[in-house]
């Protein structure tokens, strides 16, 4: 018995959860809301630096939104809320922002939502060309469903959960069901509550922000923001050697975005946003290589540099940049003087169209030009060239040109734009209204265009299978992205070819839909890829399945850190277009030939293969940051930073009634009061209470006085 | 140090050191001095030193106080318009808030 006793005893504390843990649950996989500043204002959220504590309310339609607003007793409240109604019910509480703690957002996928785009109406509008007509405050505007919150200022921390993370609902769900289900009285209660936890450092604007980063106090030398920035990626057909005059060949410069954003951190998958524009763009420069081998660059008077650009999302950061660079001479590494780019096509955001025709062959797109190209022939030349080549495109003349990086030449490089000495078009896939309703979202993901994997493995020497046969064996479907994309990288690389050569293409190379799907898989899905793998840096470590399992994030994030799309996206292009050289890793690391770079990457064998190039990469930091006592009020530039955080957590527990403190307080006074008094009436009646009390202390004056003089100085 | 056991001569010698060194900008040795030797110069009866004594508390007294005005009326004034005085408020500021303006 005596045994089991203490067998008992150990058991229990053996299974004993600290305190801590018995109260607090944490939320887990959340991503949180952050904050970034421009150089006027902050946009984004941010908890106290104790994180916001609020009484769980789900919100199931917008009047739950509205009692929290104006009937709620109990606050403040923290709001939880599916994707399909936050556009609501954002509305409703950053109206009445005093009741409200924080917001945590699910994706339930049941009840998934047919838009959701927390970027404004009109996307970059302070940042676009002077003709342009889109105004947040007008009806005519491109993102329809925008909410504007990628650039607004927040008043309360908003959590999002995943459609994987749906289990950390329910378990919020199950303690709201067991405590907070009457509304009508919940003032004094025990409640479950929720506490968000994501404090910003920084604060006010960017100007303010980078001052108190750079300020070298003694006690604070802490960097409360970062400039917004990474690197462009730029590649041309043929070598554009510094020394030579072959540099001045014109050029047909072809452009598109590579980054996407979204409210949250962590996630900003882009799919229709940007990746599709980024997978044609690289698939049309891989085939176009083909087409034309470099040992012909002397055949010809033109030349085509392609260019993704980073950071589109906040201001046109990378395409600013290479505008700014541009005006100045100093872009790219052989310096383009903007009076030879011949034209600039801009691969803009065509994946949006995908959604409505997931199910059948159509991709319509759209080709928007300048006004000027009423006159201009080499816009309209060029379109007809498209057409010819079969890639089907509707032809739109406007000065009111869709979100895109030629606003950023427009503003610029006015002088060469607006005459049309710089020729521009732009393609697609909407007209007044966005066709994607996910933009710059979190929820932008694959599914949106209807991409599945096929997992095809890929020859050692880099030979992918064409989309005939994929059609013909019978894996790929023509409805699918892949076979799509393909079939318009192969129309615009054709198109390209007739602009370079001044003849047609006859050939039989085309865009493969197999390297689509590989592309779109690194980019969309996991970063655990064969094509990550075979460009990577051959002396890294470890083999594929070292990689990360999540899809490389898009957005810019901040300069001082290199993302991994960019440096992908850059190695993929050498090793699709460049040459291949006999030499081993020493042999590589020596200087290339003038107008090349060398890099020494896995390849396809994994063996490690030395890759001549043109490719090259260039800043992708906003002007403002470059060009000393830039006024940051001025609009020129972007000017947006990322605050600096320590922690982002989230947690559920059961709150206090607040009775069991108050009973506390008003015990301790009273023992205190009963305490006092029972001293002062023991101390008077000192003879009553003990027996043989003494009758006086009496104090020997002269031991005290000795003991003091000892003491004493 | 009990004052009651010096003799007087030492406590307006000690008077004038505590005075002297406050004005090393140590306004708190000052406000140290005025209470110390309140009684000495305002209660106890009249000896030869006290009026000396009287003089240098008083000094003292009103020099701290002069101090803490001064010290409380900057520290409003900089508490309530560090924000507008944007990156001189910065500037002046040893430890620099987060996360607000």
């Amino acid at each position: 018995m005596k045994y089991y006793l203490l067998l008992s005893i150990f058991g229990v504390f053996a299974n004993c959860e600290r305190l801590h843990e018995q109260i607090y649950s944490s939320i887990k996989g959340g991503a949180a809301c952050f904050r970034r500043l421009n150089g006027t204002h902050q946009a984004g959220c941010s908890s106290s630096d104790k994180g916001a504590v609020g009484v769980v309310q789900m919100i199931s339609d917008i009047t739950d939104a509205q009692w929290i607003a104006f009937n709620s007793s109990a606050g403040p409240y923290m709001a939880i809320v599916n994707t399909d109604i936050f556009k609501d019910v954002i509305e409703v509480l950053m109206g009445h922002p005093e009741n409200v703690a924080g917001v945590v957002i699910f994706n339930n996928v049941t009840d998934s939502t047919f838009s959701f785009t927390q970027e404004s109406r009109c996307p970059n509008e302070y940042s676009s060309g002077f003709e342009n007509q889109c105004s947040s405050s007008s009806s005519f505007v491109w993102n329809d469903q925008g909410t504007g919150l990628l650039r607004r200022n927040i008043p309360f921390p908003i959590f999002y959960l995943p459609d994987s993370k749906m289990d950390q609902i329910e378990k919020i769900q199950e303690c709201y069901l067991k405590f907070n289900l009457d509304k009508t009285n919940q003032k004094g209660r025990p409640l479950c509550s929720v506490q968000l936890n994501s404090f910003m450092f920084a604060a006010v604007n960017s100007e303010v922000c980078l001052r108190r980063s750079a300020t070298s106090a003694l006690l604070s030398p802490t960097k409360v923001c970062d400039p917004l920035g990474d690197n462009n990626v730029y590649y041309s057909l043929f070598p554009r050697p510094k020394e030579k005059e072959t540099a001045n060949k014109s050029i047909i410069l072809v452009t598109a975005r590579i980054d996407s954003a979204s409210l949250f951190d962590g996630l900003s998958p882009g799919t229709a946003s940007s990746v599709v524009g980024t997978v044609t763009f690289l698939t049309a420069a891989a085939t176009l290589a083909k087409m034309i081998p470099v040992t012909e660059a002397n055949l010809y008077d033109n030349n085509v540099l392609w260019t993704l650009f980073n950071g589109e999302a906040f201001d046109y950061i990378g395409s600013q940049r290479v505008a700014y660079d541009l005006k100045k001479g100093s872009w790219p590494y052989a310096p383009l003087k903007p009076s030879n780019i011949r034209l600039h096509v801009e691969i803009g955001q065509i994946g949006g169209a995908m959604t409505v025709h997931k199910n059948d062959n159509l991709w319509p797109l759209n080709v928007y030009a300048p006004n000027y190209s009423v006159y201009n022939t080499e816009v309209s030349e060029f379109v007809s060239m498209m057409l010819n080549n079969t890639m089907a495109v509707n032809y739109i003349v406007s000065d009111n040109l869709p979100p895109s990086s030629l606003h950023s030449f427009r503003k610029i490089l006015k002088n060469v734009t607006s005459s049309g000495d710089l020729p521009e078009l732009l393609i697609v896939d909407h007209d007044e209204i966005f066709t994607n309703l996910f933009y710059n979202s979190a929820l932008d993901q694959s599914d949106k265009i209807g991409y599945f994997y096929h997992n095809i493995s890929i020859g050692s020497d880099g030979t992918f299978l064409t989309t005939a046969e994929l059609l013909l064996n019978g894996t790929m479907e023509e409805f699918e992205p892949q076979v799509k994309i393909s079939r318009v990288a192969t129309a615009f690389a054709k198109t390209l070819y007739q602009k370079v050569t001044g003849k047609a293409y006859y050939g039989n190379i085309t865009a493969s839909a197999h390297l689509v799907d590989e592309i779109l898989y690194c980019l969309l899905m996991s970063q655990a890829c064969r094509l990550l793998y075979a460009v990577d840096f051959a002396q890294s470590e470890g083999g594929e399945e070292k990689m990360p399992t999540r899809a490389p994030p898009l957005y810019v994030g901040v300069a001082p850190v290199e993302n991994t799309a960019p440096t992908f996206a850059g190695h993929l292009l050498a090793l699709l277009t460049g040459q291949q050289l006999n030499l081993n890793k020493t042999g590589c690391d020596a200087p290339p030939q003038p107008g090349y770079s060398k890099y020494w990457l896995r390849g396809w064998n994994h063996t490690g293969v030395c890759i001549q190039t043109t490719m090259n990469f260039s800043q992708a930091l906003s002007p403002a940051f470059v060009i000393t006592d830039y006024d940051m009020k001025s609009g020129d530039y972007s000017t947006w930073t990322e605050s600096v955080w320590q922690t982002m957590w989230a947690r559920v527990f059961v709150s206090a009634g607040g009775g069991g403190a108050t009973v506390a307080v008003i015990s301790g006074c009273i023992v205190t009061v009963v305490a006092a008094l029972l001293t002062y009436w023991l101390k008077r009646h000192a003879a009553i209470a003990f027996a043989k009390a003494p009758a006086a202390v009496v104090v020997n004056e002269d031991a005290a006085s000795g003991i003091l003089r000892t003491v004493n100085c | 140090m009990d004052l009651n056991r010096l003799p007087n001569d030492k406590k307006l010698q000690l008077c004038i050191w505590y005075f002297k060194v406050g004005c090393l900008f140590l306004p708190f040795v000052w406000a140290v001095n005025a209470v110390w030797f309140f009684k000495e110069a305002f209660v106890k009866p009249p000896y030869d030193e006290q009026k000396q004594i009287k003089k240098y508390v008083i000094m003292s007294g009103t020099g701290a106080f002069v101090w803490t005005a001064i010290l409380g009326i900057w520290v409003a004034i900089f508490q309530l318009q560090r924000v507008s005085w944007g990156a001189t408020g910065d500037a002046l500021s040893f430890i620099v808030p987060l996360g607000r303006a």
